[in-house]
């Protein structure tokens, strides 16, 4: 069998239909929910198991949001794959499989598991700098689940992974695959050479060992924990977080949810907020540039911070409580209401 | 206390109807000295950051608020608070802050301390203060590597780490810097990160409330020493890195089985605690030596002549 690419869906899905009878697949049709954070690898994850149902000859559609992410935001994607499939979203309930690459994003979209179904979720957490206040004192300003939700499966990618991901930590996130792959039933062969087709070539030694000792935990761990969970997933089990509605970011296109979030900040602060950035004390340490989740900042040719896209800016403040020089802050109007503890 | 402004007022109560998103108000900085020394992207400007912005919630002026500090980059950060300000010999701030809260017991005094400063050359000092409950703030800035001279290994330095003495990685185990306070006898103990600038305000405020010897570590970065000689990389990158390896929901995980730990190539700081991990209360030195004029610790004042009888005994 040789590797093909997502390029040509024509060809694809006449051959997939004539290696349908050779090679059946064990399950026929399923649906997958992948959830992350930017830059942790979620559309090439959905590509791997797209590509490897494909070769399968199974039907795929595949959807994703990822406008969201830039530095650390939420990246989701949809993968449904049968005979046929007609559409590609998902409603809650209906995934029989949910990869998560962070803990908390995990969560937040746990309810699209069908109750059966088995969520890999991986153990790392990457919590904004803003987000909670006291870990130790209980003082979490937002719901992160208490305990391991009933039908996941938690899995500490790094540990896990072990060598192959000493060199490149995303690399990790590969024996979530490996994982799945154990219950999905596609082929090991399969498996592999959507990998090898997928990821950048230097690194797909690398993942395979991911891959395969994702695996191999998933095997273990099925035989000595696994027994409990899996089956016995009912819907009221599964604890939302508190005030998340998982379904806002799937609403829209990507510039939508980003567009009505600052709008609403804006109307709330009573007016468009101006950044002050005071040149002589900036160093171009750059920190404010990478933190700053609606890219307002860059250096300028100077290596000097600017401005350079002011009416993005939602006033968060990462910016000017991150800046090492003070050298930024951020001034919002005061609207009557907030003066008088309206809101 | 008299100085302290109400939250709201300093919040939101800037002339002109603009007010800044941190709360900060640059009037407690000292102008003429800015921009500080501290190299690009070093997190103790962070943390001085975070420091002013709830000094500004507090206090009108700093005129009450005394700084301490001894030699090295985190303490330098007490030259731009335009407060009383004392810059000492190396390791020897919490000795100049005893001293100097014991006759002006109405002062608040807060000492900057780093960790080679405090752990290394003023150990014995921290852990006396500790030991005695001065009723005092103590802020130690952990970088992990004394960066002021030239980035040697420090007390703190994680195993494997390289440093310009232990070009062949580190061998030495090193401190926990809370758990030496705690054990110490510390009665507020916490730690933060300059990633968490938020955590640290809060951290600060409550660590300013207690009455005794409070302790608070800041993991910090120190990107030029530290950050170059293990690759890990610019500041932005150092400062994301801080969160990365933080613990996920530790207590319910710890029952699944997992393979064994990797060892890692490079070294990474370990995973350690946020928040405030100690707390408890007992009589300070002011109180047991029967000095006037400081707050109470709240503990009985029955106990306090069993303590004072016991020392004249």
């Amino acid at each position: 069998m040789t590797v093909k690419t997502i390029d040509q869906p024509g060809t694809l899905v006449e051959q997939a239909r004539d290696l349908k009878e050779a090679n059946e697949p064990a399950i026929s049709q399923g649906n997958l929910v992948l959830a992350g954070v930017g830059g942790q690898g979620i559309i090439m994850a959905s590509n791997i198991i797209s590509l490897a149902c494909l070769e399968s000859g199974l039907d795929v559609k595949k959807s994703e949001v990822h406008g969201m992410s830039q530095r650390g935001g939420t990246v989701v994607s949809h993968v449904r794959f049968g005979h046929e499939v007609h559409s590609v979203m998902l409603e809650p309930k209906q995934a029989e499989w949910i990869i998560a690459l962070e803990w908390e994003e995990g969560l937040r979209f746990l309810e699209y598991l069908k109750p059966g179904g088995v969520a890999f979720m991986s153990t790392e957490r990457r919590i904004p700098p803003t987000a909670f206040a006291d870990r130790l004192g209980g003082k979490i300003d937002y719901a992160l689940g208490a305990g391991v939700p009933r039908g996941v499966v938690p899995v500490d990618t790094y540990a896990v992974a072990g060598e192959a991901a000493a060199e490149r930590p995303v690399i990790a996130q590969t024996v979530l695959l490996g994982a799945l792959s154990v219950d999905m039933g596609l082929s090991q062969e399969t498996w592999r050479e959507a990998i090898a087709a997928t990821v950048p070539p230097k690194a797909v030694q690398a993942n395979l060992i991911a891959f395969e000792n994702g695996r191999t935990w998933y095997e273990r761990w099925k035989k000595t924990t696994g027994s409990k969970l899996g089956s016995s997933v009912k819907a009221n089990d599964i604890q939302q977080p508190e005030g998340v509605s998982p379904g806002v970011s799937l609403g829209g296109s990507s510039n939508g949810p980003s567009a009505s979030a600052s709008a609403s900040v804006k109307d709330w602060r009573g007016g468009a907020p101006r950044i002050e950035v005071i040149r002589d004390w900036c160093k171009g340490c750059n920190i404010c540039v990478i933190v700053c989740p609606e890219r307002v900042l860059s250096l300028d040719r100077f290596d000097i911070v600017v401005a350079s896209k002011p009416d993005r800016c939602t006033a968060c403040g990462l910016c000017a409580r991150l800046c090492p020089d003070m050298a930024i802050e951020i001034w919002v109007d005061t609207p009557a209401h907030v003066g008088t503890g309206g809101e | 206390m008299s100085t302290v402004m109400d939250t709201d007022t300093a919040v939101h109560g800037a002339a002109g109807g603009s007010v800044a998103i941190t709360g900060k108000e640059k009037r407690l900085l000292r102008h003429a000295m800015m921009p500080h020394m501290l190299c690009p992207g070093c997190g103790h400007g962070i943390v001085l950051d975070a420091m002013l912005s709830v000094l500004s919630e507090r206090y009108e002026d700093l005129d009450n608020v005394a700084f301490v500090a001894g030699i090295g980059c985190s303490s330098r950060i007490i030259g731009y608070i335009d407060a009383c300000t004392l810059h000492t010999a190396h390791g020897r701030p919490l000795s100049f802050a005893t001293g100097l809260k014991l006759a002006r017991p109405d002062l608040t005094v807060v000492v900057i301390t780093g960790d080679g400063d405090g752990l290394s050359i003023g150990g014995n000092h921290l852990i006396h203060a500790a030991r005695r409950n001065v009723d005092l703030t103590c802020v130690l800035l952990n970088n992990e590597i004394y960066g002021m001279t030239g980035g040697q290994a420090a007390p703190t330095t994680v195993l494997g780490a390289y440093t310009s003495t232990t070009p062949l990685g580190n061998t030495q185990h090193p401190f926990d810097a809370a758990e030496l306070a705690k054990a110490a006898g510390a009665t507020f103990v916490a730690r933060s990160q300059s990633y968490r600038p938020q955590v640290f305000g809060e951290l600060f405020s409550q660590a300013l409330d207690h009455v005794g010897f409070s302790f608070l570590e800041v993991m910090s970065d120190c990107t030029e020493y530290f950050g170059r000689t293990n690759r890990f990389g610019e500041g932005a990158d150092m400062l994301m890195g801080q969160a990365r390896y933080e613990p996920s929901i530790d207590a319910d995980l710890a029952r699944i089985p997992t393979v064994e730990p990797v060892t890692i190539k490079q070294p990474v700081r370990p995973v350690l605690p946020i928040g405030v991990l100690h707390r408890s209360s007992r009589l300070t030195l002011e109180e047991t030596l029967g000095i006037e004029g400081g707050r109470s610790s709240g503990v009985a004042d029955g106990k306090l002549d069993d303590a004072v009888q016991r020392m004249d005994g």
